[in-house]
């Protein structure tokens, strides 16, 4: 499995400082980024993950007298290459706040009510077909603690493995129709409105499957193409 | 369209329960030992002004201790160590620190041993990639990626041995001693 990867469009991708997000220019470099053409190190990458940290299971909203408190929702998660071929066997894990946008964290001191029923986390494999689903609570809003009026909207957070190094991805899935993700720092750090669009989930039309839960569609675009075998 | 989704920022809410015990001991697989000699990395995370980073995720990814990665593009792959994965993850301490325990990587082909370093943190939009070489390795002179680095900067990749099987590599983010990230 040879796995090509090419640099991205800066502009699909966010500026590593942000203005009014305050930990930004603290915290990436100053000089250029070293450039160098990959090698095997960069596009192997660690396909057995789930040997060594566990796969948690995909439904984090409970059920019965378990049940989370907030609107039930299934995530239909897609993961692709840049061919928009599956990647199968790919652990994603994901976290994110319970409905009233606290989140099961030491760092979060925020006033919002902690859901006994709810600790926030998945860690799951992509099938052969790429998908995976996910079902959990719809997240809530939280103002960010910087004193200015800046509110994360509702969204989730994923880590993917992907199949090589360079396919490693950490990052954030928003709600449509939101009107805070309008003002998101970090949404918007993201410069191209087409890739920033991309981020956001699409809510399927209701079927009345499954029950009580509203369906929501995603789909994630891993770097990297197949090589071409090349012709003896 | 297939383009590659945007990245975000890890937050500062990654679940403490993924950085699950032993997921920072590589040197050991369903309790069956990797060949080759166990060492520790250790090393100390800090932002522009000095000040230790807690939280921090880093993640490593290296050959077995014949340079042989475990994965179907490696040519050798089906001689890798079936008791060493080759990735491992940390989270730094309120003092910054992170550690790991794994095997002494071989020469991967066509490189000099190294490991292959990622950092994922709150306030960094992007991850930050990186390598950390071993002292006294005559082939770091003929590596790619290390020249790659400005030869001025290239002693920030090499770890110092601060004692036998102990290397610390110590990462600056951002000012004074930088550590040299890639672009890729």
């Amino acid at each position: 499995m040879q796995v090509v990867i090419t640099p991205r469009d800066e502009r699909t991708q966010p500026t590593r400082i942000v203005p009014g997000y305050p930990q930004t220019p603290w915290r990436n470099p100053t000089q250029p980024l070293v450039r160098r053409a990959p090698t095997l190190s960069e596009l192997t990458g660690p396909l057995q993950v789930a040997r060594r940290v566990q796969l948690l299971g995909g439904d984090i909203a409970g059920r019965g007298e378990k049940q989370a408190i907030g609107q039930l929702m299934q995530l239909r998660l897609s993961v692709v290459d840049e061919d928009g071929a599956p990647v199968g066997g790919s652990v994603v894990e994901v976290w994110q706040a319970n409905a009233a946008g606290r989140y099961i964290h030491p760092n979060d001191d925020d006033h919002a009510p902690v859901d006994v029923n709810f600790y926030g986390a998945a860690r799951l494999a992509t099938d052969a077909g790429g998908l995976l689903e996910l079902r959990t609570v719809k997240p809530g809003a939280y103002p960010v603690p910087t004193n200015d009026g800046w509110w994360r909207p509702p969204h989730i957070h994923f880590s993917v493995f992907g199949k090589v190094w360079l396919q490693r991805l950490v990052t954030q899935m928003y709600f449509p129709g939101e009107p805070l993700n309008a003002q998101d720092r970090i949404f918007n750090a993201v410069p191209d409105v087409a890739a920033r669009g991309r981020l956001v989930a699409r809510l399927l039309p209701p079927t009345g499957e499954p029950r009580n839960a509203l369906v929501y569609e995603h789909r994630i675009v891993l770097r990297g193409r197949r090589a071409t075998p090349s012709q003896p | 369209m297939n383009i590659p989704t945007g990245e975000a920022t890890l937050g500062p809410f990654f679940p403490p329960r993924y950085v699950d015990a032993g997921a920072s001991d590589l040197t050991q697989l369903a309790g069956r030992k990797a060949r080759g000699e166990a060492i520790e990395i250790v090393g100390c995370v800090r932002q522009e002004d000095g000040t230790p980073l807690d939280n921090l995720i880093v993640e490593i990814w290296q050959a077995d201790a014949q340079g042989i990665y475990r994965h179907p593009a490696d040519p050798r792959h089906a001689e890798a160590d079936p008791d060493f994965l080759g990735w491992g993850r940390a989270a730094t301490d309120k003092a910054g620190h992170y550690a790991f325990r794994t095997i002494r990587p071989g020469a991967p082909e066509g490189r000099a041993p190294h490991l292959s370093v990622m950092v994922m943190f709150s306030g960094l939009m992007r991850i930050l990639r990186t390598t950390m070489f071993f002292p006294g390795d005559p082939a770091n002179d003929a590596d790619p990626a290390l020249a790659a680095v400005p030869a001025a900067r290239r002693a920030l990749l090499v770890a110092r041995e601060e004692a036998p099987g102990r290397y610390r590599f110590d990462l600056k983010l951002r000012g004074e001693h930088e550590t040299p990230f890639f672009d890729d």
